[in-house]
């Protein structure tokens, strides 16, 4: 029974290394490596924490498993109590407390430019490039007008009478920092990008800015991570990041489908919703 | 076994399998206005109809005479190799249009001629490029030449993606009576009569077209508790819910049509009004009733059937043929500062009138939302003051300041909404003396209110609108 405990206790570090080693592969981690840079450092960031607290882990339970083995193995030496050691109490306030002084500072820039406005990137800060409001249980898409070449205006906080409308299907372009501005027309939501790290609640009232520079094209999730009434799985929808020019042409298609009249219009194939 | 061990394990069953529960259960109008005139034999008549032509939606009926795409296909074998089957489809009797082959996973094959005729053979898939079928089982091994039907589980796979997704609000028997429905403001949709409000056909009795379904799944409704389903549903579970709604909407107007029939001859109160009238008894009046409709549920009720869901059949037909969809006459009329002054004038002028229910300033609080109402129906005034739709329930004009466009905000959905009003609702089609360029005028200007807000008209003539409009209810 001893010996059952020490078992015990060594199992765990290494069932969890074996787990951790396998997940990748189940497509129990991350949704692939992240669409851009900041979601890469923010990665960095968790794997960092991820081997600091595996030592730790790692070390708690072998020295607990030590312990263990060796007094099942010794009859003659007698456990003893103590009442403490300055010494020791010194060295795991510290050592701890260092460690997460030295996480606090580190992360700092990363946050930085992921929460605080004055460090987005000035392109993306003066034009937003779509508002997102979140509704139970559908996320609207806004988009400024386009101007006489075809190039979207600026987004205003107020509707303008040639915004651009959608629904469940946000196009940002690739390779520029892009900003939405997050809103919530009810409750709170939680505009989710799995793979772009991007995690931001909708709050009602408020208008929150998020900004990313997409790297990679493709069709990513877009999902509500708040649970936000008893439809919240259906506020599942799409990110579309695509090449500048496939995003105008977007627009542009967006434009004539909007101002569809029924008689010929600029796209008349675009005639067919979806 | 005893009862206690029996229902825990229905529980431990319900518990694994998700429990539908047993609110799976068709509902029929009881207790509406429409049916509590009927003689109850009549109401039970009707209800026995329903079942024997629709079912229950876990033992639905594909009732061939309804124009609902079962996703059945006929056809005949042309080759058989081992567990496949070459498969040649009628084309006349395919309608399999935007299903996933998937869908005939699990379903059989039913032999209608040959050797083996009215026997199933289970099948495991279809490829729909080489056209053949893997069968699951050898126990029935069919002939080449044999004709088969196949297929049309689309209602199984229609109802299933409805109890996860549209259940909720819209009730097991599109009665928009859900669990969650009365919390709700608009109410969800209740099919039962077949209308739908916003549809690209002619107002106020046209049908709703697939597009218009499938726009309404893809869009959702702004300004309402109807959310757009895509990307989230694929484009095949959309036709799949389509179709299942179209049904549950017939099988609606089939139980109101019905009912309606029934309603002089059958009147609920016929024998105590005769026994007062003759004199007689009232007892021997009803088994007078009871033979009367034992006779004709005989002789003359699958005739009447027939011809119900023939009419409505014509008419969702009808919606889907070519030049159903309300095109205008004419293309827009540019939007200038002129064409919004025309629009306005119309707005506010006679003809039109739009001003009476969405007022002065457009905020959806016109004169006629003060008055009381009355029900075309019944006949009857409704309780309160305001306008009520064919559901009968209250309804606001729309704002127009708000910019919420509940129909979709192209220029073509303003256009159809005006000229063939809102169906279900009191929003009239506008009078045909309106031209299509002025109707461009009055979207042109309907677009323009949330920017520029119009200000109240002085003119007397619209001065008693004008104080109702003043004191203005919360909208
Ligand atoms: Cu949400």
């Amino acid at each position: 029974m001893r010996k059952f405990w020490c078992g015990f206790f060594i199992f765990w570090p290494i069932a969890a290394i074996i787990y951790s080693a396998v997940s990748p592969q189940f497509n129990w981690w991350f949704p692939g490596p992240s669409v851009t840079e900041l979601g890469q450092r923010i990665d960095n960031l968790f794997y960092l924490i991820l081997i600091i607290v595996t030592a730790v882990f790692i070390g708690t339970q072998v020295a607990l498993g030590y312990c263990l083995w060796r007094a099942s193995h010794n009859k003659e030496e007698r456990a003893w109590f103590t009442h403490g050691s300055h010494n020791l109490e010194v060295i795991w306030s510290v050592v701890p407390s260092v460690i997460l002084l030295f996480l606090a500072l580190y992360q700092m820039d990363v946050w930085a430019l992921y929460r605080v406005q004055s460090f987005f990137p000035k392109e993306a800060r003066e034009a937003p490039v779509a508002e997102v409001t979140a509704r139970q249980f559908e996320w609207r898409i806004r988009y400024p007008g386009l101007d006489e070449h075809g190039v979207p205006k600026k987004l205003h906080l107020k509707p303008q009478p040639d915004d651009l409308y959608t629904v469940n299907d946000l196009h940002v372009p690739i390779g520029r920092p892009v900003m939405i501005n997050l809103r919530s027309d009810d409750v709170q939501h939680s505009f989710f990008l799995p793979h772009l790290r991007i995690k931001q609640d909708a709050i009602p009232g408020q208008i929150i800015p998020i900004w990313f520079k997409p790297e990679r094209p493709g069709n990513f999730d877009l999902a509500c991570a708040e649970l936000c009434g008893w439809g919240h799985y259906k506020m599942r929808a799409q990110l579309i990041v695509e090449r500048e020019v496939e995003f105008q042409a977007y627009l542009q298609k967006l434009r004539a489908d909007q101002n569809y009249d029924g008689h010929a219009t600029p796209s008349a194939v675009a005639k067919k919703d979806e | 076994m005893s009862v206690r061990w029996q229902s825990l394990i229905v529980g431990l069953a319900c518990a694994l399998a998700g429990c539908g529960g047993d609110g799976s259960q068709m509902r029929f109008v009881e207790n509406s206005t429409l049916a509590k005139p009927v003689h109850r034999k009549a109401r039970a008549v009707v209800k026995t109809t329903l079942e024997e032509h629709f079912g229950a939606p876990l033992n639905s009926v594909a009732w061939l005479e309804l124009p609902v795409k079962y996703g059945r296909a006929e056809g005949k074998i042309t080759a058989i190799d081992d567990q496949t089957l070459s498969v040649e489809f009628n084309a006349e009797t395919m309608d399999l249009t935007g299903f996933d082959a998937a869908e005939f996973a699990g379903t059989e094959l039913l032999l209608t001629s040959g050797t083996n005729q009215e026997k199933a053979i289970p099948l495991a898939s279809f490829d729909g490029k080489t056209k053949t079928f893997e069968m699951s089982s050898l126990a029935v091994v069919p002939a080449v030449g044999d004709q088969f039907v196949a297929g049309g589980n689309v209602l199984k796979h229609g109802r299933k993606l409805y109890a996860r997704h549209c259940q909720h609000c819209h009730g097991v028997s599109g009665d928009g009576d859900g669990p969650t429905a009365k919390y709700l403001n608009p109410r969800p949709r209740d099919y039962r009569q077949g209308k739908f409000k916003f549809t690209s056909t002619a107002g106020p009795a046209g049908k709703a077209t697939r597009d218009d379904l499938r726009r309404i799944l893809g869009q959702g409704i702004p300004g309402t508790y109807m959310p757009a389903f895509v990307p989230m549903l694929k484009d095949g579970e959309l036709t799949a819910i389509i179709e299942y709604v179209r049904w549950l909407a017939m099988r609606g107007e089939v139980e109101w049509q019905l009912l309606g029939q029934f309603k002089d001859e059958y009147a609920s109160d016929r024998a105590k009004k005769e026994a007062k009238e003759s004199g007689g008894k009232e007892s021997e009046i009803e088994k007078q009733i009871d033979s009367q409709l034992k006779e004709f549920v005989k002789s003359g009720l699958s005739a009447l059937v027939q011809e119900v869901a023939g009419d409505l059949a014509d008419k969702w037909i009808a919606a889907e043929e070519e030049g159903a969809a309300i095109i205008p006459e004419l293309a827009r009329v540019a939007d200038s500062p002129e064409s919004r002054k025309r629009g306005k004038d119309l707005f506010y002028g006679k003809v039109a009138n739009c001003v009476n229910c969405h007022g002065l300033a457009a905020k959806g609080n016109g004169a006629q939302t003060e008055d009381v109402a009355k029900n075309l129906r019944t006949g009857e005034l409704y309780p309160t003051p305001g306008l009520f739709d064919d559901w009968d329930q209250p309804v606001k004009p729309r704002d127009l300041t708000r910019g919420i466009y509940r129909g979709g905000r192209r220029p073509i959905d303003i256009y159809r909404r005006i000229t063939q009003g809102i169906k279900g609702t009191p929003m009239p089609g506008a009078p045909k003396t309106i031209k299509s360029d002025e109707i461009w005028d009055l979207v042109n200007f309907v677009l323009s209110i949330p920017f520029e807000s119009p200000a109240p008209k002085t003119a007397s003539a619209h001065s008693i609108a004008g104080q109702s409009g003043e004191k203005g209810h919360a909208n």
